[in-house]
């Protein structure tokens, strides 16, 4: 029961700040230079039909009405009109979120997998830590847009791997750091002065003890995943989620820039939700 | 031992870089025309963009901006952070909730997003030490909600010390309290907050630049100098096109370095 009220707790915390990203979304698109006018207007052909239509979709309202008009529109699942593409905002969403949740997926699960799979070996080691770890310290140096323009001209890798590899390198620094504390745990030391084998060390005592704070870690990689996917997409020509955000804060989109605000959010606070329910699952 | 190293490595490519547009004869905007994309040469060392500007001198003028920029913002986010963080662990218990709200609000959305929402709806076309002003303080407006919890948790700790009690008991009001006995106390953590914010800022500064909404052009930032890795002739002219990555690379690799013995500190 208090299990529950833990997970409505933080649901209902995750849900108010999702209508807060939204609501600062709509104050800061509202405020932008730009707003209250349309490319379509310089052209004398168009402009009347672009200013009826900048007034029949509330455009040139105050933003508290705009944020009416954005909800009113939700209560019956209408998400807008994409004012670039000129498309309903759901179904330009729907079609780029399948790409961009992909890209997450096996970005997330490739950074995962490299992070352990590096993490355990090194963190075990008495000396050269450091030296070992130095590749990683080089990626977390690298800002993703770089990282990306080197795997276009180097003809490697794509942005899977960009992704992978910029998720890695942030995890690594954590669980190196974890696992360097948990090798020299008393038990453990205890445990290999009495000869069990590696294998057995890191399934049966580190693994299970480490647990809750990878569930952590996974909320952290799936923020970080989220930000590198703006510039990630942008890069390298995904038509994701993150493309299609950069493309809306361009052009002063705001049921687009709406809708991209809450599905991060939502993303962000699920992930939190997860972690907290893993943690206090363990702690059960 | 090892933070002297880095630091005096730091202050020398400081140095380096200032010296470099003091003496160059040309300024990190001239146009050679005769030279554009030109390979390494007794004139321009390090070649040319595509413009014919001197990529040593733009280098140095980016790696100074880059570098003040990101102090300055982290100067002021940390100023923001400690006092939002200070007005929550000193309110009633509700103010300090909405307080937090206000900064859970902000890591809600993921960081570069926020950012490059936040930087694309202020002009583009604006002057380019207006686009550089607007890029860093963005940044420095944006970068203070983690801080903010981190320096909460520290001061809520330190409110109820017995020291504090005591100054309390003897009559010290809450401004006094706060300058000679929480910030003196918080200044190792508030140090690191700092180091931690140079560091993402800069990287912050550079993705933006990256997707066209950093510094504005003719001013170099590391962000447009990445841009240039994406034009194909120049790749095949000469590699030391690849110098301001290097150096941005080698510049946050010395600042995590920081970081990290901050935060060992701490």
């Amino acid at each position: 029961m208090r299990l529950a009220g833990k997970i409505a707790l933080r649901a209902g915390r995750t849900l108010l700040l999702m209508i807060c990203a939204a609501g600062a979304t709509i104050a800061l698109v509202r405020s932008a230079p730009g707003f209250l006018s349309d490319s379509r207007e310089i052209d004398a052909k168009y402009a009347q039909s672009a200013r009826s239509r900048m007034d029949s979709d509330g455009s040139r309202k105050s933003a508290g009405l705009i944020a009416i008009h954005v909800v009113q529109g939700w209560m019956h699942g209408n998400f807008g009109q994409s004012r670039q593409f000129d498309v309903p905002v759901a179904e330009l969403v729907a079609a780029r979120i399948r790409v961009s949740a992909s890209l997450l997926a096996h970005g997330l699960i490739g950074g995962w997998i490299l992070a352990i799979c590096t993490a355990l070996p090194i963190s075990a080691l008495r000396r050269g830590r450091l030296l070992w770890g130095l590749p990683f310290t080089i990626l977390l140096a690298a800002p993703t847009a770089a990282m990306g323009t080197a795997c276009i001209l180097s003809q490697m890798g794509g942005p899977v791997l960009v992704l992978a590899l910029l998720i890695a390198a942030r995890d690594f620094k954590f669980l190196s750091g974890m696992l360097v504390g948990a090798w020299s745990a008393p038990h453990l030391l205890h445990a290999r002065a009495q000869g069990m084998p590696a294998r057995a060390l890191v399934t049966m005592h580190i693994l299970p003890n480490a647990a809750p704070q990878l569930c952590a870690l996974i909320t952290l990689s799936i923020v970080t995943a989220l930000g590198a996917l703006v510039p990630v997409e942008v890069i390298f020509s995904v038509p994701g989620v993150g493309q299609l955000a950069w493309s809306a804060a361009m052009n002063r989109d705001l049921p687009v820039l709406v809708a991209v605000s809450l599905l991060m959010a939502c993303a962000v606070g699920v992930a939190g939700l997860l972690s907290t329910r893993a943690f206090t699952l363990e702690a059960a | 031992m090892k933070n002297r190293i880095l630091a005096a490595f730091l202050v020398l490519l400081v140095v380096g870089a200032a010296l470099v547009l003091r003496f160059s004869p040309d300024d990190y905007a001239a146009q050679d025309r005769d030279a554009t994309m030109a390979p390494s040469s007794p004139r321009h060392l390090a070649g040319t963009d595509e413009l014919g500007r001197d990529r040593i001198v733009r280098t140095a003028a980016a790696l100074l901006i880059g570098l003040t920029g990101a102090a300055v913002a982290a100067a002021v986010s940390t100023t923001i952070a400690a006092g939002v963080g200070l007005l929550a662990a000193f309110s009633p218990s509700w103010a300090a909730a909405i307080l937090m709200f206000v900064s859970d609000a902000f890591l809600a959305v993921p960081w570069l997003f926020l950012l490059m929402m936040a930087r694309s709806l202020l002009p583009l076309t604006a002057s380019p030490m207006e686009t550089a002003v607007a890029t860093f303080l963005v940044l420095a407006a944006l970068g203070w909600p983690a801080c903010a919890r981190a320096i909460f948790s520290g001061a809520s700790g330190l409110r109820s010390a017995e020291w504090m009690i005591h100054g309390r008991a003897c009559g010290l009001k809450p401004r006094q309290l706060i300058r000679l006995h929480i910030v003196p106390h918080l200044r190792p953590l508030l140090l690191p907050q700092f180091l931690i914010c140079v560091p993402a800022f800069i990287v912050a500064e550079a993705n933006l630049g990256a997707l066209g909404l950093g510094v504005g052009e003719p001013l170099p930032s590391w962000g447009a100098m990445l841009l240039e890795l994406d034009n194909s002739a120049l790749l095949a002219r000469s590699h030391w096109i690849f110098l301001p990555i290097a150096l941005l690379v080698l510049v946050l690799m010395v600042l995590e370095s920081f970081t990290t013995e901050g935060k060992r500190h701490a």
